[in-house]
């Protein structure tokens, strides 16, 4: 993802704004990385460049 | 007993898992936009586009000519990486931003959005309430003036007889001959209209076009 994109993005759950804090980048996308909702604390992952905002309850790693 | 002919749904509740693992051979039957879409995407412009249910991105490519820059948003991690695939041998993908997300709970930000499409994917939605309810999310993400089209798969197609609405399951035939099954609600066309009225949306003009109900709404 590029970081302006971080202008447009929330939280899904509570459409607060979130924080970047970048893993890896290569040229001007960021690659890996975590994003973290400034209100609610939730955390959501960027993988292989595509920022996952799913909510948390569908992601597939949520346990059984 | 009485008779209870309407299908019930099986197979994974969740359609963006299905999704996932058809991605690759859903994606290369998808090469080529819907002309309805394109009719309506070419007749506008906006500064940011939203494709909500990107999939391959066909539509999304549509709005990154005509806006400054579109975002496809989708469930499934598969179509998503279709889409970055496409948009790169295209040569779109300066243009595109791609994000994973659920169309219910859309994340981004009040009036961020322009012009947008919800194309064929709100009927795998699994509720009533859940339809209305990312109805009226992609209000809240649709800027003052802008423009959205939505469209579902409609009891009017020539698969199905004219019928009320009804919950189905249809099933998707992998190249090696196993199949997966997507949920869908199939709409009669008075019923999309309900949803779309109970939603924060304003519709300003619905019709039906080739066996689908298509809605132009406002915020």
């Amino acid at each position: 993802m590029k970081r302006d994109l971080m202008d447009i993005i929330c939280c899904p759950l509570d459409k607060h704004d979130l924080d970047l804090d970048v893993e890896s980048e290569e040229d001007d996308e960021v690659v890996a990385g975590t994003l973290t909702c400034t209100d609610c604390g939730e955390t959501y992952p960027i993988e292989d460049g595509i920022p996952n905002l799913l909510p948390p309850d569908m992601r597939e790693e949520t346990p059984a | 007993m009485p008779e209870t002919p309407t299908p019930t749904p099986t197979g994974d509740p969740a359609p963006h898992r299905v999704y996932d693992r058809i991605a690759a051979h859903f994606s290369e039957t998808r090469a080529h936009p819907w002309p309805d879409v394109a009719d309506f995407v070419a007749e506008r412009t906006g500064r940011r586009g939203l494709d909500l249910g990107c999939g391959n991105g066909r539509h999304a490519e549509l709005l990154a000519d005509v806006c400054e820059t579109a975002v496809g948003v989708d469930a499934s991690a598969g179509l998503l990486a279709e889409a970055r695939a496409r948009a790169a041998e295209r040569e779109y993908a300066d243009a595109l931003a791609l994000l994973r997300g659920d169309a219910e709970r859309i994340p981004l930000r009040d009036d961020t959005v322009n012009l947008a499409v919800y194309v064929a994917t709100l009927h795998h939605l699994p509720s009533r309430e859940a339809r209305v309810r990312s109805l009226t999310d992609l209000a809240r993400v649709l800027a003052p003036g802008g423009e959205a089209l939505v469209s579902v798969w409609s009891t009017t197609h020539d698969r199905f007889g004219p019928d009320t609405g009804f919950d189905t399951t249809v099933e998707w035939t992998l190249p090696d001959g196993t199949t997966e099954n997507r949920y869908y609600h199939i709409y009669d066309p008075a019923e999309f209209r309900a949803d779309l009225d109970d939603s924060a949306l304003d519709v300003v003009e619905a019709y039906e076009s080739r066996g689908n109900a298509y809605a132009v709404v406002t915020s």
